[in-house]
């Protein structure tokens, strides 16, 4: 192995031709330069998918643009104080406004603004408690261990277009038999069911938990499993119960962890779509990136406005967890 | 209660008689050990039902044959020593196996799965190439701007894909020059984009790279130099050295970031229905396509969208229970950071 490499590059160095020429540059670079060279295919990627459209969105927000978009009108901040005024709720579909019209849970879950921070607020608690029971139990020791961990991590693996449907399917009021018993019990509407925008919220918030709870249960598993275990072997000795050691031990050890892990989650949970076109459809359940899918054909600056503001938002939590990971240092 | 009643009727509470039950919480009044471990398993078996059963609910329907799926309950009602009662879960009413093969022949359903994984792959190649690159510099090299920029290309993952689309969407249609944003400066008109793998390969490796850097950040940075302090010695060049000790090193982490890439591509919606403009697959649409096209075109055939959703769901399964260990170590290494 050593040989053969050995021999290939007295090879390369005795060739000469501009590959080898670029080699050699290559070589002296200085170690900062050479890290931005290799850099630089992240920086050209980025700046074309990530860096020009988020400022050309931004650019486009400030323009009306006509339906055909042979036009545009530059009219400043305009589409945004509209989007907060109300009056470009009427290029929203079906009935969804930007922001609530009203106090009442109807006029509440017709506002997109609305639905996306409630879904993220309600799947996330949801997920992370779900994901810290099912953490605690891969924890363990067990027979089969390894088949039960690769069921509950299966969630987080299917496709959304997939776990969309399997939730479609199940929700169905013609063939789904959840629907009758959870109708009864008042959380679902009996008839047209994925058309009551009050029963798909809840349909989506219960398939986005059912997938990422498992994702949730990963990170904070990592966390479980860097506790140092002799803690235990000190409360055991000490007399501690288990809840005492869940208690006092585990969870102030895991905060830190299911902290950032809350966020990342709030984060990915605002960017709703596709589960909600699957299941319910844009209009029943609309969320601020069903919006902008809807609209930015037809209306660029009002959707470019949407779309501008959904980053702000996920901004302000981004950088809450770029300044935690500052504090640790990276 | 009545185990509890009947236990203070006991003269010798160590002696352990009667029913396996009241045996069982006399044992476990001695040692609380024992509830903990039964409470352990119901909690574990109700985690195995909530995840498991869409899947099975999936399998009914899919067996189920198209004409019975209107009629009657898929709760069956069985006889229970002479009562009748429902019984809890959910059963095929029949059995057509044949749905699995229909599936492929109302939709060319292996035509949207070829390209998901044709799409997949090609994402995966460019992610892992570029990553490799970037990882090699955060991972190894000290340099000024290191932390802001890792920072910033974490700043960038948490954005969503609709604050991207708009222009994305804009520059693939191929009409109107890419301008200098703010000014009309002109720089070039792309080629028409849309409806080819272009359009979606370009979104995904920017969508998916960031990850795959810090898996490889993390397990690069772990390579002690004197590996590659002795392979430059011997005449290796710097790029040499990246491709012949630093990647091969690292083959676990190579192999998390790919698993990882591709699951995520597998798996994407936004771009997947926005950028192929039908659900044809000539237009290059991947398996959401696929599975949409039953939805809008077949809406009332549901056994055959659950048997689409089975097959297109196997081959992520498939990866799941024979990698996990690689998606658990990338996935808490991409999110936590370390």
């Amino acid at each position: 192995m050593s040989s053969e490499q050995a021999t290939g590059s007295s090879r390369e160095s005795r060739r000469t031709g501009p590959l080898v020429t670029l080699m050699r540059r290559v070589e002296n670079l200085s170690d900062t330069q050479y890290a931005y060279l290799l850099l630089s295919p992240v920086f050209v990627l980025l700046g074309i998918v990530a860096l020009y459209p988020l400022l050309r969105t931004f650019e486009l927000s400030l323009f009306e643009t006509s339906i055909n978009q042979a036009s545009q009108t530059f009219v400043g901040f305009d589409n945004y104080v509209q989007l907060f005024t109300g009056e470009k709720d009427r290029w929203l579909p079906g009935t969804s406004t930007f922001l609530p019209t009203s106090l009442t849970f109807d006029a509440m879950i017709s506002s997109a603004l609305v639905v996306t921070l409630l879904f993220a607020v309600v799947a996330v608690s949801f997920e992370t408690i779900i994901g810290l029971g099912q953490a605690l139990v891969l924890d363990q020791d067990f027979p089969g261990r390894r088949w039960v961990r690769a069921a509950i991590i299966i969630p987080w693996a299917v496709p959304i277009v997939i776990q969309g449907m399997i939730f479609f399917l199940m929700f169905h009021p013609e063939i789904g038999f959840l629907v009758q018993p959870l109708a009864d019990l008042g959380l679902l509407a009996e008839r047209n069911t994925l058309n009551d925008p009050a029963s798909a919220l809840f349909i989506v918030t219960v398939a986005d938990i059912w997938k990422t709870s498992a994702f949730m249960a990963l990170l904070i598993l990592a966390g479980l499993q860097s506790i140092d275990r002799n803690l235990y072997d000190v409360a055991k000795v000490a007399g501690a119960t288990r809840w005492q050691q869940f208690k006092l031990i585990t969870f102030p050890l895991i905060l830190p962890t299911i902290g950032i892990a809350v966020l990342f989650r709030t984060v990915q949970a605002m960017r709703i779509y596709g589960l909600i076109d699957a299941v319910a459809g844009c209009e029943v359940v609309p969320s601020l990136s069903c919006m902008v899918v809807t609209t930015f054909l037809t209306r660029q600056g009002t959707s470019a406005a949407i779309a501008f503001v959904t980053a702000a938002i996920i901004g302000v939590a981004v950088t809450a967890i770029i300044y935690q990971q500052y504090k640790e240092g990276i | 209660m009545a185990t509890s009643d009947r236990r203070d009727d006991r003269v010798e509470p160590d002696e352990p008689e009667g029913g396996p039950l009241e045996r069982w919480t006399q044992r476990a009044m001695q040692n609380p050990e024992r509830v903990y471990r039964a409470l352990f398993y119901v909690v574990m078996i109700f985690f195995m039902v909530t995840t498991l059963f869409p899947f099975y609910w999936l399998l009914v329907l899919a067996l189920t044959p198209q004409s019975r799926l209107l009629q009657g309950s898929f709760l069956p009602q069985i006889d229970l020593f002479g009562a009748a009662a429902e019984f809890p879960l959910p059963v095929a009413k029949g059995f057509n196996p044949a749905a699995f093969v229909s599936v492929f022949e109302q939709v060319p359903f292996h035509l949207f799965m070829l390209n998901s994984f044709a799409l997949a792959v090609t994402t995966t190649v460019i992610v892992l190439v570029i990553a490799s690159l970037a990882g090699y510099a955060f991972g190894r090299l000290d340099f000024p701007g290191r932390g802001a920029l890792m920072l910033g290309i974490l700043a960038i993952s948490y954005f969503p894909p609709a604050a991207f689309v708009i222009p994305l969407f804009e520059a693939f249609t191929g009409n109107v020059p890419i301008t200098v944003p703010f000014t009309e400066i002109p720089l070039f008109t792309p080629p028409r984009l849309l409806n080819t793998p272009g359009s979606m390969v370009i979104p995904f490796s920017a969508l998916f790279l960031p990850l795959s850097i810090f898996i490889l950040t993390t397990f690069y940075a772990q390579i002690p130099d004197g590996l590659e302090d002795a392979a430059r010695v011997e005449g290796t060049t710097r790029i040499g050295a990246l491709f012949r000790v630093i990647i091969p090193l690292s083959a676990p982490g190579v192999a998390t970031a790919a698993i990882l890439t591709f699951i995520a591509v597998y798996n994407e919606y936004f771009f997947s229905t926005i950028m192929a403009t039908s659900f044809a697959a000539g237009n290059w649409s991947p398996l959401v396509g696929g599975i949409l096209s039953y939805q809008t075109q077949y809406t009332t055939q549901f056994n055959l969208m659950a048997a689409a959703s089975i097959v297109g769901v196997l081959p992520v399964v498939l990866l799941v229970v024979v990698a996990q260990e690689r998606i658990v170590s990338g996935l808490t290494a991409g999110a936590l950071k370390e």
